[in-house]
């Protein structure tokens, strides 16, 4: 277990960049999740970290170690693939030995230690079987026992539960979770699934376009996104284009007044709303009060979700929380809405 | 459609494949076979009879036995040459991102666009002892008698090799492409340098392409013609050119079928053995 420092690291593929200058100091027993959609340069920092992939510029430091040219298998790192990559031809207990067996540990305290991590992931019952023979999230969890045995400096997760369906991919991310404070270990995780990233993070960094976007709690990034591609990223939100009027007032495309805050300079902006900020029937004195036609409504469970038209040109979705004894509310119904100054975000531009 | 109108279907789609091989192969085999049993007699030229002496002869003649050992000789270094060149080259293709692969695929399967013959007689122009290279060298001064390349073992070895190179290459490919990369860098990240990956991980999952190649290229090596008798000269003997030998020039049908049967048998056995030994290293 070690700290990791990512210093300006960068990686040009042909005159392209798909990693720019990412900065990052990861504390002891940290959990960071980078965030962001395929292509933002997230699997690459990953693998720069684990080797695979040399860097064009900057640096790579482990437990205060410069790593940045060393072989993959002269790094301590455990290495979680999205396709598993178990060893085919050996059975589980040889294949979660294998790391240390690379570092001629005695057959007695590696039979030993690659038991110990089996039972870490409950499955010391299943090792002699061959891979195949296991389902995918038994698969998922020997290679996280396989990772875990070598006693990395960081664990290394690449979209590791991309190929579990849905319910699985809950069980084993919480599993992931645990073990990684059980043991205190320094861990990196790449995902795209933003649920994902907010159920296992201690700090998350949103990625785009090879540069990082933001680097905070789950807290921060959706009650205060640093852009408007944060904003969009994480969580469910509505974005309404206009100008800002006056500080303090934001006008949409479609005419609408709205009061806001945070938007000083008039000019081209957008304003970014969560659909569970804005209610049903606010009272009078809301900042905001407005009426719309319910263009498609949504029973989800948990919440509602109506799609409302507020103007020709500005549409909104909102989440209302079920209560029970809903479903009242259809397509084509008027409603009116409201939703205090402060809930929505403005950003200055167009795009 | 019934069932059994769609087995009927299925036998005959699956009979022209069938009766080629029963007539084409079977047939003439089981009457090679029979011919090897037959006596011959000079001047009479075959003489129906149910003997094995024959096979007698070709084991306790040194000079036959000395050819069979060198047949099989050659086809396993060959198969060793083709296996240590080729793994590195079936690799490179196999993991390449280059939107030439298929170029690449083309340009080591080209050598077999030109016959055995063909290639075979391009070599003696440019290696025989007035061909181009010798006479170069000759006339640079860097030697001054040729270099023997032509008519010697070495030669036929270099010859087969290129010959059977792209079976082995292609039959790697296809195996190596199936395995999955990561698997490679799993490896790497528990601590294997690419000397343990290769041996403990790469190698036994290419196992099944190694195999397929090994064989496909024993087997090419064992029955090769035309690169021993053209490179080889007229002195150098391997299995393939005794068998012709015996039937046209010598005329004696049943010892060239003897012949020919110990060609096939030998084949056989020594690629089913290999075959069992590594199968039983895999699952030890």
């Amino acid at each position: 277990m070690a700290r990791l420092e990512l210093e300006n690291l960068t990686k040009h593929y042909g005159g392209q960049a798909t990693v720019r200058g990412v900065t990052l100091d990861i504390p002891d027993g940290e959990f960071l999740v980078l965030l962001g959609p395929s292509g933002c340069g997230k699997t690459t920092t990953l693998r720069m970290i684990a080797g695979f992939i040399e860097p064009s510029g900057g640096s790579v430091r482990l437990g205060g170690q410069d790593i940045t040219h060393r072989p993959p298998w002269r790094r301590n790192t455990g290495m979680v693939f999205q396709s598993y990559a178990l060893f085919p031809h050996m059975t589980v207990a040889q294949n979660v030995a294998f790391g240390l067996e690379m570092r001629k540990i005695g057959r007695a305290e590696r039979e030993a230690r690659a038991l110990e991590a089996l039972r870490m992931v409950r499955l010391d019952g299943l090792a002699d079987r061959l891979p195949r023979q296991m389902s995918g999230g038994q698969q998922q969890r020997v290679a996280l026992a396989r990772a875990l045995a070598i006693r990395p400096d960081v664990l290394l997760l690449d979209e590791p539960l991309s190929n579990l369906d849905a319910k699985l991919r809950e069980e084993v991310r919480i599993e992931i979770r645990q073990l990684q404070q059980q043991l205190g270990l320094t861990a990196i995780m790449v995902t795209h699934d933003q649920e994902e990233a907010l159920t296992v993070a201690d700090r998350l960094v949103v990625m785009a376009e090879g540069e990082i976007r933001q680097i905070g709690s789950q807290q921060d990034l959706y009650e205060r996104p640093a852009d408007r591609f944060v904003a969009g990223f994480v969580g469910r939100s509505t974005v309404i284009t206009g100008q800002v009027r006056e500080p303090g007032l934001f006008e949409s495309a479609g005419g609408l007044r709205l009061r806001c805050q945070g938007a000083t300079a008039p000019g081209a902006a957008s304003l970014v709303l969560r659909p569970e900020a804005i209610h049903l029937d606010p009272p009078p004195d809301e900042h905001n009060r407005l009426e719309g036609e319910v263009t498609f409504a949504s029973y989800l469970g948990p919440v509602l979700e109506l799609h409302l038209r507020l103007s020709a040109e500005d549409r909104i979705t909102v989440h209302l929380p079920n209560r029970g004894g809903a479903g009242l509310i259809r397509a084509g119904d008027r409603v009116s809405i409201g939703w205090p100054q402060d809930t929505g975000i403005v950003f200055a531009g167009t795009a | 459609m019934t069932r059994a109108a769609r087995k009927a279907g299925a036998a005959g789609l699956i009979a022209p494949a069938t009766l080629v091989v029963a007539l084409g192969l079977l047939l003439p085999l089981g009457l090679l076979f029979r011919y090897s049993l037959n006596r011959f007699v000079p001047g009479e030229f075959m003489v129906d009879a149910l003997t094995v002496e024959n096979y007698i002869r070709f084991f306790t003649d040194p000079f036959y036995t000395t050819v069979l050992w060198r047949t099989v000789r050659i086809a396993a270094i060959v198969t060793v040459i083709c296996l240590v060149m080729g793994f590195p080259l079936a690799y490179v293709l196999a993991r390449t991102q280059s939107r030439f692969k298929n170029l690449l695929l083309m340009a080591v399967v080209l050598p077999l666009f030109v016959g055995n013959a063909v290639r075979a007689a391009g070599w003696m122009v440019a290696f025989g002892s007035r061909g181009v290279l010798n006479a170069s060298l000759m006339g640079l001064g860097v030697i001054s008698t040729p270099i023997d390349i032509m008519f010697t073992e070495t030669a036929v070895i270099i010859g087969i090799t290129a010959v059977n190179l792209p079976f082995m290459v292609l039959s790697l490919q296809s195996v190596i492409e199936g395995i999955d990369r990561s698997v490679e860098e799993a490896a790497f990240n528990l601590g294997a340098p690419p000397r343990l990956m290769l041996w403990r991980v790469l190698l036994p999952l290419a196992m099944p392409g190694v195999l397929a190649g090994g064989i496909l290229t024993f087997i090419l090596g064992m029955n090769a013609y035309a690169t021993p008798v053209l490179i080889g000269g007229p002195r150098f003997q391997t299995m393939g050119p005794l068998v012709y030998g015996q039937f046209i020039e010598q005329n004696n049908w049943p010892f060239g079928a003897t012949v020919a049967f110990v060609l096939m048998a030998a084949t056989l056995v020594l690629t089913s053995l290999s075959n069992i030994l590594v199968h039983r290293r895999l699952h030890r």
